[in-house]
């Protein structure tokens, strides 16, 4: 039952869901806990259409870029339904922006008006002024603020626009007219872990391909929860297939989210690696502090659900097959997977009953499926809440593909993959020197699947470029084939599998290449960890970098005030080393040569904006030109300073 | 088909004591004051349960009993099981079948309070034929005892097990952590003791079952599985939603076995109590399986109005009681257009 809506553009998209959904609630924001307030389909429209008209008295001209500053609330999805619906192209960008990028985005953007969420964010505005000499315009979102003299209420401006309306103004409705499908419905600066920002330019027709294909289906009876940054790609694609599913969208944030998921109990959210890492932990540390019984009963429920998933994986072909499958091995174990099926079905029935559905009720019950994306998805916490069946599909994509490239199916679920690629989507793995296809490629064997290279994509959803950076576009875009940056094979069962980034790929000085994103996730599962970043390029060996985990110490038995005590005790770095030795060791699966040789902790977390990007992925040549004094100690053989 | 040994030995029987204390403790434990609130709270659904469980059921018992002209012990205590009041466990099956839990519960209470008025009058309605046949029995065989219902009996058993109920309801009122605790031990403890009753029952007798006759095993399924079925298209007949009608279903279906052993146990002599126990146990064993069957189809079946009412039921959670969820026209199968659940889906359009 395919019922989405398909449209032509973003704006005939919210008239489309106004028409069919009409008082059905379009969004909800948290007042208490259990106190929502709620805006439906017609009334958003409606509003949508007043604040249009109101943007477009005041000189908004169609294509023109607005910039809109803020996070998740109801405002801010009313203020692209405005933008959408004259014509318009939003710039968005989160509360955390810092002055240089906001400085940077306005001026190259050439933004003249711009939304601006927060009081606090207002006065970074106003204190910025003279950097900004092309912003005209300022439209303050948040209702309860005062805003100062030249900076207008987004309510005035949408009962200006309602009283032209009033009046018989219909030049919003012929600005939806003209929209095309070629033109941008959002410019989106990547903050990138390289170099300065890009405006990544996505048109109507990116979002619509992305909107038609994606893989699941939602009807009115469902419920999306928002806790992602709304300003970036991923959770935006998610609201508006919402839209167009008719789906309540209820906006959570961080702190909130235990209760909400109990409260609002989401049929749908994307969601990202951090979320289940979270809930990964909170269940176990539940678990460990209940009675023996039910630790007991725990383990037995988790152990029955394993054999019975993995024999289903196996007969399903489910499992993840990374070199050629050997017909005789699955004639042979088939039997053996079939009977251990149907033995461990009745025991496994009853313990899904009585243990795990109260644990799948800490995720809300209710989780049709959830999209993780934004990183990788350590393959044991995705085994874990599939085993247990909260079924999280883990997806790939990037801000330049709106974004979704590839995601795993509900039905296809192979772990340790993103699945097959999007409908209408082409990939390519392609020799990261010589730039020969290595799959498809039929003069390979197996036309390519099982060997490593750079993923390139080609489809409906691939940018039009970068904004005003002609040769970056050049660059990233060949013959319509999209250069991803990231490496990735085609196993056997047609899934992509991602394999890290090519560019931080380290080198050692001894010739052999390493990715330090396995290792990294690796270790940062460890309670001991906050973040690790391993460095070593053309050195001899590789060393770590370690925010220690202040919690985890504490919950151990070490207490300190704060990270900086915390790094400077010896006790901690020896936990911490010998965490590394334990967890990093031939027999885990590691080669030789990434044994981690030294390490050093970090007396300060790292902060997003400064040494993480938005969506906490490490900017590496920050942390690298930040902690040099730390690197080059690690390789100079002197063993003094911070640990 | 003559008992040589005893069905249950003497340890046995403590088990089983143990274990109808300790899953009518636990039900206990679940049950709070709203639990009987709700019963006043959904007066429609609760009648037509009441109906099916104390008039369907019943029937139908006696009905197979005369169909299969089953010998007389066998006839009392399948209609024994017919009269039963309904089980902790399908509340949970409720649960997994998207039924309505609350219902569910509320059915259970009332039956089990309502079945120590209700059980021995139509256990004298039902059972008079089978009780003459057994006396008549004996009288050929020389004892020259009468045989009757121990209605006395049978009316003190079903006090006795209320008590670890009110056990179970008092510890929920003094705190909740240790009644959730005691609710799953519970559970789960009468689970392993009865699948331990089941299995040296079949091991010891293996031989009993090659000797019953197939009439005893159909009868000992199709009480349940005529349950499921009538009490669903009661249910559907008087127009209840359907996370109702799936609740009286399995509700129906679904008899408190461990009453019937207690109530077997105390109030029972030989020669007829072994037989009777016979079909307690395989009337036990074959409800877990058909249940299991039927509520992966109600699962099924029941997929998409549950989502409809799961939805308005979290809108009324979250929007307020007076929120009306309207969905686009043709959204809803007439089957819940118009649902008249009595008040309990406030946000449905009703005129």
């Amino acid at each position: 039952m395919n019922n989405r809506i398909t449209a032509k553009n973003m704006a005939d998209l919210y008239r489309e869901a106004a028409n069919r959904y009409k008082s059905l609630p379009a969004f909800a924001t948290r007042k208490k806990e259990l106190e929502w307030d709620p805006v439906s389909f017609e009334e958003l429209y409606e509003r949508g259409l007043n604040l249009a008209t109101g943007l477009i008295e005041m000189g908004v001209e169609a294509r023109e870029h607005v910039g809109l500053f803020g996070d998740n609330r109801f405002e801010w999805i009313l203020a692209d339904y405005g933008v959408q619906l004259c014509g318009a192209v939003d710039v968005p960008r989160g509360r955390d922006i810092t002055d240089s990028e906001l400085i940077y985005i306005i001026n190259h953007a050439r933004i003249k008006v711009a939304f601006v969420e927060t009081k606090a964010l207002l006065d970074k505005f106003i204190e910025l002024r003279h950097d900004l000499p092309g912003l005209k315009e300022i439209i303050l979102l948040d209702p309860e603020a005062s805003a100062p003299d030249l900076v207008h209420k987004l309510d005035n401006v949408i009962q200006l626009g309602a009283a032209l309306r009033k009046h018989g103004d219909t030049r919003a409705e012929e600005r939806i007219a003209g929209i095309q499908p070629d033109d941008l419905f959002t410019l989106i600066y990547t903050s990138g872990t390289t170099g300065k920002p890009k405006g990544v330019m996505l048109t109507h027709a990116n979002m619509m391909s992305q909107v038609k294909v994606i893989p699941i289906d939602l009807n009115c009876t469902d419920r999306v929860l928002s806790i992602l940054p709304i300003w970036h790609i991923f959770e935006r694609v998610f609201e508006v297939f919402s839209i167009a599913c008719g789906v309540c969208t209820y906006y959570s944030n961080v702190r909130h989210l235990a209760d909400d998921l109990k409260n609002v109990e989401p049929t749908f959210m994307g969601s990202a690696p951090r979320l289940w890492e979270s809930l990964y932990q909170k269940i176990l540390k539940k678990v460990d502090k209940s009675h023996w019984m039910r630790q007991f009963l725990f383990h037995t429920a988790y152990f029955l659900s394993r054999q019975y998933m993995n024999s289903i994986y196996f007969l399903t072909g489910k499992e993840l097959k990374q070199e050629p499958a050997s017909k005789l091995k699955r004639i042979v174990l088939s039997p053996f997977h079939a009977v251990r099926w149907l033995l461990v079905l009745p025991v496994y029935g009853f313990f899904n009953v009585a243990v795990l559905e109260p644990v799948r009720l800490s995720a809300g019950g209710s989780l049709k499926a959830t999209i993780s994306g934004g990183g990788a998805l350590p393959e044991e916490i995705d085994r874990f809440f599939n085993y247990i069946g909260i079924p999280v599909l883990e997806g790939y994509g990037m801000t330049e593909t709106s974004p979704v490239i590839a995601v795993r199916l509900q039905d296809n679920i192979v772990i340790g993959t993103v699945g097959p690629p999007m409908e209408n989507t082409e990939l390519r793995i392609v020799d990261l020197e010589t730039r020969e296809v290595i799959y498809p490629n039929s003069n390979r064997p197996h036309k390519g699947r099982g060997v490593r290279g750079e993923i390139c994509v080609k489809g409906p959803q691939v940018m039009k470029g970068y904004y005003r950076e002609p040769d970056q576009t050049k660059k990233t875009i060949e013959d319509g084939w999209l250069r991803t940056g990231d490496l990735g094979m085609i196993t056997f069962n047609d899934c992509l599998k991602i394999l890290g980034r090519s560019k931080a790929t380290i080198v050692l000085s001894s010739g052999e290449n390493l990715e330090p994103e396995p290792i990294e996730m690796k270790l940062n599962q460890s309670p001991y960890i906050e973040h690790c970043m391993i460095v070593g390029q053309d050195r001899k060996y590789i060393s770590a970098l370690v925010v220690p985990n202040l919690e985890g110490f504490r919950d151990n038995g070490i207490s300190a005030g704060n990270l900086e005590e915390l790094a400077k005790k010896s006790e901690a770095k020896r936990i911490i080393q010998q965490e590394i030795k334990q967890v990093i060791s031939v027999s885990g699966g590691f080669k030789r040569f990434e044994m981690i040789q030294d390490v050093r902790l970090i007396p300060e977390n790292f902060t997003v904006g400064e040494e993480l990007t938005n969506l906490f992925k490490m900017k590496r040549h920050v942390i690298q030109d930040k902690y040099g004094d730390l690197i080059d100690e690690m390789y100079n053989g002197k063993p003094v300073g911070v640990a | 088909m003559e008992f040589t040994t005893q069905l249950l030995y003497p340890v046995d029987q403590v088990l089983l004591a143990v274990m109808i204390f300790s899953i009518m403790f636990g039900m206990g434990a679940s049950l709070t004051i709203d639990d009987f609130k709700t019963v006043i709270r959904y007066p429609r659904g609760i009648l037509i349960g009441f109906l099916s469980q104390f008039g369907l059921m019943p029937f139908f018992a006696y009905g197979l009993a005369i169909f299969f002209e089953l010998p007389p012990a066998y006839a009392i205590a399948l209609i024994l099981i017919g009269c039963l009041p309904g089980g902790t466990t399908s509340n949970m099956f409720a649960y997994f079948a998207r039924g309505s839990v609350a219902l569910s519960i509320a059915m259970t209470t009332a039956s089990t309070i309502l079945a120590l008025l209700m059980m021995p009058i139509l256990l004298e309605f039902y059972t008079a034929e089978f009780t003459r046949q057994i006396s008549a029995e004996m009288q050929t065989a020389g004892s020259g005892a009468e045989f009757v219902i121990p209605t006395m009996n049978i009316i003190m058993s079903l006090v006795l097990v209320l008590v670890p109920v009110a056990m179970g309801m008092f510890l929920r009122a003094k705190s909740r952590v240790w009644a959730k605790t005691a609710e799953d031990t519970a559970g789960f403890m009468g689970i392993i003791v009865i699948i331990y009753l089941i299995g040296t029952a079949f091991v010891r007798h293996s031989g009993l079952m090659l000797q019953t006759p197939p009439a005893i095993y159909i009868s000992a399924i199709s009480v349940g599985l005529l349950g499921f079925l009538f009490g669903y298209w009661m249910s559907r007949l008087f127009k209840l939603s359907p996370i109702f009608q799936r609740a009286i279903s399995l509700e129906t279906g679904i008899q408190n076995g461990p009453i019937a052993f207690a109530i077997i146990l105390l109030s029972f002599a030989e020669p007829v109590q072994s037989q009777m126990l016979w079909l307690a146990i395989l009337y036990s064993t074959f409800i877990v399986m058909s249940s299991s069957f039927i509520t992966l189809y109600y699962r099924r079946v029941g997929k998409f109005d549950f989502e409809v009412y799961k939805n308005t039921s979290i809108h009324n959670r979250l929007f307020g009681d007076e929120y009306v969820s309207d969905y686009p026209d043709g959204f809803l199968p007439k089957r819940i257009e118009n649902d008249p659940s009595q008040g309990l889906i406030p946000a449905q359009k009703r005129d």
